[in-house]
């Protein structure tokens, strides 16, 4: 009886990984008609067609920029009452207050930092989890948890989960993309947005203004007439091999995957041409902007944008990279200077995220489009002894939704009164997914995948759907 | 001022995570309360998702009492599973029977108002209620019934004990039981040559199939060639074995390609897929491993020599320990230290420990897996929820290997170690002597008076660090430390270091006891014992898992497709085996043969079942389309290694320099954290087989890792094979293609220069046949307008290429 079971799930797997090879490619059927999307896993009717997640690795602090804690203010410089702390590196001193003014932002009067200006008009969208925790202190695992839903490597990334289930939803880009910064990758880089034991065509594709799909170019030293004689001549070589071996849905497959990377080597450059964009776009993202930073940021939102618009289903954007020497330098890990650091920050993520996101509802793609914002872990209320800075914290912590299906205005959760610990409805990595997937048709507990002994979830055995936050 | 929240987040999240997982047990698991009853009669009743299996006629000829059909089942759910007999934890005494909970004094029957085990389960204020520690609190519904239970007087049979609830009982699980001596069917009408295909043969005939003629000699000549040494025949080795007439032409084929080093380097590389072998640190920072290479070579080595597989594993888990002065032995044990491990540095103790134990826990994995079939990783928070596999015997494990460390160290023997020393030991101590002088004259009172010796003593320093230096020093290999194996070990309850249960000691897998004699070590074995003991219990004669385990991967490596599927997992979670009478005569040969895996290669791809036509049929499909009966030859793309090395040799290019460091596909760069990035330029250097690339994590590299070769960060006991279309890009774009497609187009035209005969050459290096007319036609048009090289690129990128019939 079990083994039934078994059996039947292995055959549905296997029926899935045969449309895996299929649904990367988007499978044409032999007429040449239009390509079809691989048959999606719906268990209900989805709110969300698609997700934009924007990540800032580092550790970006909850306290500094979206939940106010005026007690924090009132006891800087006393100690946090409590046992003393030993964390991530070292010693901590005392409270420390936020050092920027938090404001009534929108119709809610939600309080943020003041200096989030351009995120300050989107605030009343935003439903906030500010009872996140984590498993993970350490940023490699700590991001890698935030995207997979498992601090050890090798799980597959949110958007690999939701290219198996939902397969693409066009016809010559990648289903899931990821896009790194300008600065580099986020901690433990590619483990971000593998397809872990998922087939690789759900694998993330990394792609961003400053760094172009590998391998598009057909080389210089072929040229166009070149390079098309010599793939026409492979395709009839394909065709006929497949035609005297009928039956291999592999052969026809490989043969599908190769008209699209033909249609990709048009599409894609396309993609990335932001020239196409008029010049109030660009205005208004910032990709002009003196500071590098903030215009490579930028461009990589137009790229979002764009990316977006063309149906791609899972868009995971970054801003800020991995540690380098300096602390807090290249991310949000700012241990020693955390007004300095997070005055380099604040500035490159608010102005090109707010106006993505304004693009996103000026064109109504805001309706079936799911946006989240998070990072890895918060930061302690104290500061570093010796420094001006706040070492990790894991145990409460800010992350936002909007888009599609949330109720914005929304908070959810809260930390205790210096930010120290999620005191009110602690929330999980677990319970965003669970949400993400509901949102986009999914019961979360019933979208597996086995390996090694188990049947794998993104939410693993846990997870509760965020009601409250829904609309 | 505020009260800081007593539960601290690290409760907090105990709380949620078992609360999801007690959710999830009660879905999965059953419920068995057992009556210590003569007589077996079994009933079993369905109840709220629980099953009550009550032994005893006189139970089950009543009405299943209150405690039988609601509390018994819930306090085993949410219960149980901590609060069990043999906890060392006070608090966790035990709920499994009526004696305990009464030595425990946690409840008065008939009142409730007064007892223990009511109270904590009730919410008190806003406060969450102090018990079911791990979970969801029970509901008011469950709590009432509770009351009401306690008020009736809690009735609770002497004879009625809560059992923490198992899926499996090892009597149940097929894959423990002894292997068994096979004798075969008889097959009418069939000419069986041997038993492998009789029973397979059997099995084919079962599902109403019938196998397909033997393959074209060509076609079989590349199947076996790719699968034994993951290259291609040479078009000679092709001529001459289709037009070799000899009865044995075919086993001088397969004993030719056994022989081959290059046989080492295709199966060494699944088994290196299998123990997640990989050249970088993982996790956050990384860092490159760049001596760690010596392990890729031994294993390659140990294939080439078929070293008995039970050895292998002996030398892979403990033979550092065992032959300390055989340095080959301590290269081998860097099994242990082959995989990630985060290395960031923790100052915050508890994190410390939890990732302690992670890397203990990859280790533990790993082996179960590899070795055993089994995932005992599965058992680290609670009981394995599916195989008799408990805890206590993850811990067990736990203790076994809780003496390794990863890192660097040098294998030389002890005599080398003491020679050196000894060239060393004057100088060091007349180094020693000098220093102690120079601080006693430094010391004095006026130093100038010694001016003189200060000089001769510091100038005759010099001279004894010059020399010093002149012994080099030892080289270090990724081996890993091992320490003292310094117990008392405990099982962490919820997998949580901070939380100890019960002691454990170094032992066998208690489910195994009845067929395979188990093992206990005391306390105070030391740490090699330890590994040892382990070692030597998995290959005993009558550990039935193993020589399963390896013998289905043998099988799956050569049809696509395990007996078992789920190659890694022989559990009942795995997949079923599809001819368990194949699997266990193939397990009894491996050990028949000593534990040499050539033997039964030889049998494998001598079959009849191996040398098939693998061609398509339309009735066979409709009853199996997955050929899981092996009505054909199940065809296959190449793996990624196979196409870049066939790329390589068909070009003329390929460099078969053997071991050593690897070459590297990435660039590598450190500051903090270390990023490798793809090189768009494959310099000829880089032209070797491509085991002997310097596998990082978490560092895709087109042209393998889009062909799926996997990341290196999990064991992977079965590669998927996908079709990309940024397998496409690669293959028409990357540099590397072009490259080879000029190389190869030079030596063709250094072959001949008639384009007619170019292009039967090219056909027959790529594809082992003949063009036809048509194909030569379109090929010459090709050649004339744009060269050699257009025809070799697209050859290479073409389906017949990578496509294994």
């Amino acid at each position: 009886m079990f083994n039934e079971f078994r059996s039947i799930e292995c055959r549905r797997q296997f029926l899935r990984q045969m449309m895996g090879s299929l649904s990367g490619i988007a499978l044409a059927d032999l007429a040449g008609r239009t390509a079809l999307a691989a048959p999606r896993i719906m268990h209900h009717r989805p709110r969300a067609e698609r997700v934009l997640q924007i990540f800032c690795p580092g550790g970006a602090s909850h306290i500094d920029l979206w939940e106010h804690k005026p007690e924090l203010e009132k006891r800087s410089g006393q100690p946090l009452p409590g046992e003393p702390e030993v964390s991530f590196q070292g010693k901590n001193g005392n409270l420390m207050r936020s050092p920027w003014e938090f404001l009534p932002r929108g119709e809610s009067g939600k309080r943020i930092n003041g200096k989030l200006e351009h995120l300050a008009r989107h605030v009343d969208s935003m439903a906030f989890l500010h009872g996140m925790i984590s498993r993970s202190n350490t940023h490699g695992p700590g991001c890698v948890f935030m995207n997979t839903g498992s601090v050890a490597e090798g799980f597959p990334g949110a958007g690999a989960w939701v290219s198996y289930a939902l397969g693409s939803a066009n016809d010559d880009l990648p289903t899931y993309v990821a896009i790194p910064d300008v600065r580099g990758e986020p901690p433990n880089g590619q483990a971000n947005w593998t397809h872990g034991f998922l087939p690789a065509a759900y694998q993330g594709i990394p792609l961003a203004a400053q760094r172009p799909l590998r391998n598009l170019q057909t080389p210089a030293e072929v040229s166009m007439e070149e390079d098309a004689a010599t793939r026409r001549w492979q395709q009839t070589l394909d065709r006929e091999f497949a035609a005297a071996h009928p039956g291999e849905t592999e052969l026809t497959a490989r043969l599908a995957a190769y008209e699209l990377a033909g249609r990709m080597q048009v599409s894609a450059p396309q993609v990335m041409d932001l020239a196409e964009e008029s010049a109030s776009t660009h205005q208004a993202f910032g990709t002009e902007d003196a500071n590098p930073y903030l215009a490579a940021y930028a461009r990589n939102c137009l790229l979002a944008k764009r990316l977006i618009e063309r149906g791609v289903r899972y868009v995971n954007l970054y801003c800020a990279s991995r540690a380098s020497g300096v602390d807090g330098l290249l991310n949000w890990d700012a241990h020693k200077t955390l007004k300095e650091d997070y005055e380099r920050h604040i500035p490159i993520f608010d102005r090109p995220t707010a106006a993505l996101l304004t693009a996103l509802r000026e064109s109504g793609l805001l309706e079936d489009t799911l946006v989240i914002w998070n990072t890895e872990f918060g930061r302690l209320p104290t500061h570093q002894a010796g420094t001006t800075g706040r070492d990790h914290n894991p145990d409460g912590f800010t992350c936002w939704l909007m888009g599609a299906g949330i109720r914005g205005g929304t908070v959810y959760g809260a930390t205790d009164e210096f930010g120290r610990r999620a005191v009110e409805h602690p929330t999980t990595v677990w319970d965003l997914y669970a949400t993400v997937l509901h949102l986009l048709g999914i019961d979360f507990q019933k979208l597996s995948w086995y390996h090694n002994g188990a049947d794998r979830r993104l939410t693993d055995v846990h997870g509760h759907v965020l009601q409250p936050i829904l609309a | 001022m505020a009260a800081y929240p007593a539960n601290s987040m690290q409760n907090e999240w105990k709380a949620r995570e078992a609360s999801d997982r007690s959710v999830e047990r009660a879905r999965t698991l059953r419920l068995r309360v057992t009556f210590p009853a003569l007589l077996r009669l079994v009933l079993s009743i369905a109840l709220s998702g629980c099953w009550i299996i009550i032994a005893g006629a006189a139970h089950a000829a009543d009405a299943p009492t209150v405690f039988q059909s609601e509390i018994g089942p819930l306090l085993t759910q949410r219960c149980v599973a901590c609060h069990r007999d043999g906890q060392e934890d006070e608090a966790l005494f035990s709920l499994q029977r009526r004696s305990s909970v009464a030595a425990a004094d946690v409840l008065t029957p008939g009142d409730p108002a007064n007892s223990r085990l009511l109270e904590v389960l009730e919410p008190h204020g806003n406060a969450r209620p102090e018990m079911p520690k791990d979970g969801r609190p029970l509901a008011a519904s469950e709590v009432e019934k509770i009351r009401n239970w306690i008020a009736a007087g809690a009735d609770w049979p002497e004879d009625v004990i809560l059992q923490p609830p198992q899926a499996t009982t090892p009597e149940q699980w097929w894959a423990i039981q002894p292997i068994r001596l096979i004798i075969p069917p008889t097959i009418v009408g069939e000419r069986v040559e041997s038993t492998l295909d009789t029973l397979w043969l059997a099995a084919l005939n079962e599902s109403g199939l019938s196998p397909s003629p033997e393959a074209d000699r060509a076609i079989l000549l590349r199947r076996v060639t790719l699968d034994l040494t993951g290259l291609p025949p040479t078009p000679e080795e092709l001529e001459r074995f289709v037009h070799d007439g000899r009865p044995d032409a075919y086993q001088r084929v397969v004993d030719r390609l056994l022989a081959d080093p290059a046989y080492g380097e295709r199966w060494g590389r699944h088994w290196l897929d299998v123990v997640r072998f990989g050249e970088s640190r993982g996790f956050e920072r990384n860092e490159i491993i760049t001596n760690l290479w010596p392990y890729r070579d031994y294993v390659i080595r140990a294939f080439n020599r078929d070293l008995p597989f039970d050895q292998f594993a002996l030398e892979q888990l403990a033979g550092d320990a065992l032959w300390p002065d055989e340095p080959e032995k301590h290269f081998a044990s860097a099994y242990l230290v082959a995989g990630p491990y985060d290395d960031v540095g923790n100052q915050d103790a508890k994190a410390a420990a939890q990732i302690r134990a992670n890397t203990i826990d990859e280790i533990i994995r790993t082996t179960s897996e590899a070795f055993l079939g089994v995932t005992l990783g599965c058992a680290r928070c609670h009981d394995h929820k599916f195989d008799p596999l408990t805890q206590a015997d993850y811990y067990a494990w736990y203790a076994t290997f809780a003496g390794v460390r990863h890192g660097q160290r040098d294998v030389a023997p002890a005599a080398e170690h003491a020679a050196r020393e000894q060239q060393r030991a004057p100088w060091l101590a007349r180094q020693a002597e000098l220093q102690a002088r120079r601080t006693e004259i430094t010391a004095q009172a006026d130093p100038a008076e010694s001016q003189s010796e200060l000089f001769a003593i510091d100038q005759e320093l010099e001279r004894l660090t010059a020399q010093l230096a002149q012994v080099p020093p030892l080289p270090q290999w990724w081996i890993g430390t091992r320490e003292p194996a310094s117990g008392p070990f405990h099982v962490f309850v919820g997998g949580d270091p901070q939380r100890s249960g019960e002691e454990v000691q170094p032992k066998s897998i208690a489910a195994f006891a009845s067929t395979t004699a188990p093992y206990a070590l005391s306390p105070d074995a030391s740490e090699a014992a330890r590994r040892e003991a382990l070692a030597r219990w998995l290959f005993r004669s009558d550990q039935p898992l193993v020589a399963r385990v390896l013998a289905n991967r043998l099988w799956q490596y050569h049809f696509g497709r395990g007996l078992v599927e789920t190659s890694s997992d022989f559990g009942s979670k795995g997949a079923p085996c599809s001819h368990p009478d194949l699997l266990d005569y193939l397990a009894g040969e491996l050990i028949r043969n000593g534990w040499q895996l050539k033997p039964l290669h030889r049998a494998i791809v001598s079959s009849r079942a191996y040398r098939q036509a693998s061609t398509w049929r339309e009735d066979a499909a409709e009853v199996d389309a997955e050929a899981r009966w092996l009505w054909r030859f199940p065809p296959r793309r190449m793996s990624a290694e196979e196409l870049r090395d066939t790329m390589l040799i068909v070009a003329g290019q390929l460099n078969r320099q053997a071991g050593g460091p690897g070459f590297r596909l990435y660039e590598y760069q450190q500051d903090n954290v270390a990023t490798y990035v793809p090189l768009t330029h494959h310099g000829r250097e880089t032209y070797r087989r491509a085991v002997y690339h310097h596998n990082a994590r978490s560092a895709p590299v087109d042209l393998i890792n889009d062909f799926d070769a996997p990341d290196c960060t999990l064991p992977s006991p079965k590669r998927p094979s996908t079709t990309t279309p940024l397998q496409a890009l690669t293959l028409l774009n990357h540099q590397f293609t072009l490259d080879i497609s000029k190389a190869w187009s030079q030596s063709l035209e250094q072959f001949a220069r008639d384009s007619g005969a170019i292009i039967d050459e090219a056909f027959r290096q790529a594809y082992g046949r003949k063009p036809s007319a048509a194909e030569r036609d379109a090929a010459l048009d090709l050649i004339s307008a744009f060269g050699t090289d257009a025809m070799c690129r697209a050859l290479l990128n073409s389906s017949e290429f990578a496509h294994v019939q």
